[in-house]
């Protein structure tokens, strides 16, 4: 009897503890997406009825597959090229060269600093005005024109890859240094060379780590949101077609979140087709 | 044989030289867009062709710091992030404590759930989130700014606080009884010293989280509530780049400071939010 209400209290007590969490995630973000549901499923501007016009109108616009392709392109490749230079960074720093310490440090500048100043940063220094521009008009004598490199498709990348890829550095850096060195001496022992070792032992090897890290670049290039929004120009990916509904006059919010609702979908049909990949013992 | 050698050091030198061509590269590609940002804000007259401003100049500083408020920015910026780190924090410990040390049933499909704010575009609930926020009148407020980013810093928080509490040893707790400490004891001599660095790393993590977040806050702030990064876009907005440059300066100091005192106390996988298993 004692010990069954001991159980019961902390069965209670449990289930208090975790109250706060819950109700973090129920009101902050449970109800708020149900909102965002209902919303997408009225009509623009009532609070009754039921329509699936926003879905239909939007997805039946020639507009909308370009839109969803570019979010598609703008993550993916800047996803890709996170893998490759994180790779390279990690591979390097892996040896510990002089001042590695200070590289770590810079590994992570993107990820504290605010995204925005970033991007501004970015946008100056790859401008027609910026030192990139000047450099390759000093280098190319043939170019006589400044080189556009903002508000288009590869600069937007190689801004996405800068502010992202610290999540798929720094998880590939630590996989890389959990890796048990005697694997790498036993395939030097049995006479691979370094290609063959780094080929066919060490990137298998850690590469459950990348994956992991860039699923996190991915998700973070997919939701981008500031800056697109800034270094976007004319291209715009989904989460800013969402911010231009709601900025009309009056606010189309219905049109917003139906897009806000597609965009999540393909986000977690993504992840989940990713995350089958990654369990997947072969890569 | 001696031939030999020297070819063999000569691409063992360069290999060297290509490291660091590489990690020179890296750098540059890092902090030459803070340069650049650095010499906008203080130079006067910079156009053309140029490698650097003909004249150098103080007054867009001045411009900013009267102008664009930076003062009241920094401010709103502090005082909301500083709430979200202390709502993130006692939501989180609690839930850290359950998730860590109590045996939950189904406790991974609970802890996917806490963490879906992560899986799903921070837009799609930020716009649930407006919508209630203005029902509520918790638009342009401190509080509901604040609020409006525990939706993203509680599961960090959570993550990072249960990983804290489960890697707490039951063994050293008892110990630590049989030894004749009282719970009070035990509590304030034995676990808040163990768990002090989960907390504050967890701390450390909303902050910048908060400090950063653009996507929320746009979605409520008002006059009262700007914080850095909407002032930064709206600054950008408005084109006054040189301005612009100015303020962002002023505004990334406390960042980069940041990073360089907590650099040696958290791990970085922690910084960047690269938990295993996502």
């Amino acid at each position: 009897m004692m010990k069954r209400g001991s159980r019961a209290r902390s069965t209670l007590v449990t289930l208090l503890m975790l109250l706060p969490g819950l109700a973090g995630f129920f009101g902050l973000f449970f109800y708020p997406m149900m909102i965002t549901v209902v919303r997408s499923l009225r009509p623009e501007g009532e609070t009754v009825g039921w329509t699936v016009e926003h879905y239909v109108q939007f997805l039946g616009e020639p507009r909308a597959r370009g839109v969803i392709v570019l979010t598609f392109v703008l993550s993916i490749s800047a996803t890709l090229c996170s893998i490759l230079f994180s790779l390279v960074l990690c591979l390097v720093l892996r040896r510990k060269p002089r001042g590695h310490r200070f590289f770590r440090l810079t590994m992570l500048i993107p990820r504290v600093v605010p995204g925005l100043i970033g991007a501004l940063g970015l946008l100056l220094l790859f401008g027609s005005r910026g030192w990139v521009n000047l450099l390759l008009l000093q280098l190319l004598p043939g170019l006589e024109e400044p080189v556009a490199i903002n508000y288009t498709i590869p600069g937007l990348i190689l801004f996405y890859t800068w502010l992202y890829f610290p999540f798929t550095a720094v998880t590939t850096l630590s996989t890389l240094e959990s890796l048990d060195p005697a694997i790498e001496e036993a395939a030097d022992v049995s006479g691979a060379n370094r290609w063959q070792v780094l080929r066919h032992v060490v990137i298998p090897l850690i590469m459950p780590g990348i994956l992991a890290g860039s699923v996190l670049t991915f998700m973070a290039a997919f939701g981008a949101f500031s800056i697109p929004l800034i270094a976007g120009g004319n291209h715009r990916p989904l989460s800013v077609e969402i911010y231009r509904q709601i900025n009309f006059t009056p606010a189309r919010w219905s049109a917003a979140s139906a897009r806000a609702m597609i965009m999540a979908a393909l986000q977690v049909a993504f992840l989940t087709i990713y995350m089958r990949i990654l369990r997947r013992p072969s890569v | 044989m001696t031939l030999i050698r020297q070819y063999l050091r000569a691409i063992l030198g360069a290999r060297k030289l290509l490291i660091y061509t590489f990690l020179l590269c890296f750098a540059l590609m890092i902090y030459l867009p803070f340069t650049m940002i650095a010499l906008r804000s203080i130079g006067r007259g910079w156009f053309g062709r140029l490698w650097l401003p003909p004249e150098l100049t103080l007054d867009w500083y001045k411009w900013a710091i009267e102008v664009t408020n930076v003062v009241d920015i920094t401010k709103n910026t502090l005082v909301i992030a500083a709430l979200a780190v202390a709502m993130s924090t006692l939501i989180g410990i609690p839930t850290g404590w359950a998730f860590g040390r109590r045996g939950i049933p189904g406790r991974e499909l609970l802890m996917s759930m806490i963490l879906l704010p992560r899986m799903i575009p921070p837009i799609a609930y930020a716009l649930g989130v407006a919508q209630i926020f203005y029902r509520l009148h918790l638009v342009n407020t401190h509080f509901g700014v604040a609020l409006a980013h525990v939706a993203i810093c509680a599961p960090y928080a959570i993550l990072v606080l249960s990983a804290t509490f489960e890697g707490l040893d039951e063994r050293v707790l008892e110990a630590a009884s049989v030894c004749g400490a009282n719970p009070v004891r035990v509590f304030f001599h034995v676990i808040v010293p163990l768990i002090l660095p989960g907390i504050l790393s967890s701390m450390i993590f909303t902050f910048t989280t908060s400090y950063n977040e653009f996507t929320l806050t746009l979605m409520t702030y008002g006059k009262d509530t700007t914080t850095l990064p909407v002032r930064t876009y709206l600054a950008i907005g408005e084109g006054y780049w040189e301005v612009t440059s100015a303020m962002s300066i002023l505004l990334v100091i406390p960042s980069i400071i940041m990073l360089l005192m907590i650099q040696r106390q958290v791990a970085p996988e922690k910084l960047v939010g690269g938990f295993k298993g996502v």
